[in-house]
């Protein structure tokens, strides 16, 4: 049951990776192109369209995180500390805290986006947009590098 | 702000309050509840664990949107004279500085 947790776990992140990313790059570099090149193509989405999936998306994986907690603190977590991986362990440790962290951000990110009322502020729903972002990039890379070392079902 | 939403007042302000509580619950470990996961059992506050480790990461998430959300509804209710004077930047800025404290007091771990 864990590994299949963690491999719905592992491709909802994805999808979630492919979300953020593209409202994040319409944000920073909003473009009208239809054709052109791929960036421009790949920055040319409607950001707002994206923000319910984005939501939905990070409670989902934070909830199956959470899951999956539970199962890292009393065996995959004890690898990395005798195997002394502390840089993969501190990493862990700080996507912890940024999930956490990008909980709380939600709220507002979704006020920023949807809101007419919120038109006028666009670095704030920018920098919103950025700092999931990172969050969501840094819980993906992290938890893919604490899984290479623990491996599936050791 | 200019002529923000209650919500967007509500949103801004928790933001803010959820990213300081939540550092402040780490760092004191004020969990709501504990979670033992060797047995599979709760306890109120920061009991110790029956076996294994203990597991708070639930509880300072809870403390932190429970204080959060008390913070954030009052300081909607505001009268919105006030509440327009509210940056609606302390919605990013307060939690970025939250992540940079989070890196410092992580750093022993990159530094070895």
């Amino acid at each position: 049951m864990w590994v299949t947790l963690l491999i719905v776990h592992g491709l909802l992140a994805f999808l979630l990776l492919g979300a953020i990313s593209h409202q994040v790059v319409s944000a920073w570099a909003p473009s009208h192109a239809r054709r052109g090149n791929i960036l421009a193509r790949f920055s040319a989405v409607p950001g707002a369209g994206y923000v319910n999936a984005v939501i939905a998306l990070y409670i989902v994986n934070a909830s199956f995180g959470g899951l999956i907690y539970t199962l890292y603190r009393i065996s995959a977590r004890l690898t990395l500390e005798q195997g002394r991986f502390w840089k993969t362990f501190g990493a862990f440790e700080l996507k912890e805290h940024l999930v956490a962290v990008g909980l709380g951000l939600l709220p507002a990110y979704w006020y920023f986006w949807r809101s007419p009322a919120a038109e006028d502020h666009p670095r704030t729903r920018l920098m919103l947009t950025t700092l999931l972002a990172f969050i969501v990039w840094w819980g993906f890379i992290v938890g893919h590098l604490a899984n290479n070392i623990r491996g599936l079902a050791t | 702000m200019s002529a923000p939403s209650r919500f967007g007042v509500f949103a801004v302000t928790f933001a803010a309050a959820y990213a300081v509580l939540y550092v402040l619950a780490v760092d004191q470990n004020w969990a709501l509840f504990t979670y033992h996961p060797a047995t599979n059992t709760f306890a109120p506050l920061t009991g110790k664990a029956p076996a294994g480790p203990s597991m708070y990461w639930y509880g300072w998430m809870t403390t932190a949107a429970l204080g959060a959300g008390v913070l954030a509804a009052l300081v909607s209710l505001l009268p919105a004279g006030l509440t327009r004077r509210i940056w609606s930047g302390v919605a990013w800025a307060v939690p970025l500085c939250v992540i940079v404290v989070f890196a410092f007091l992580l750093k022993g771990y990159f530094l070895r």
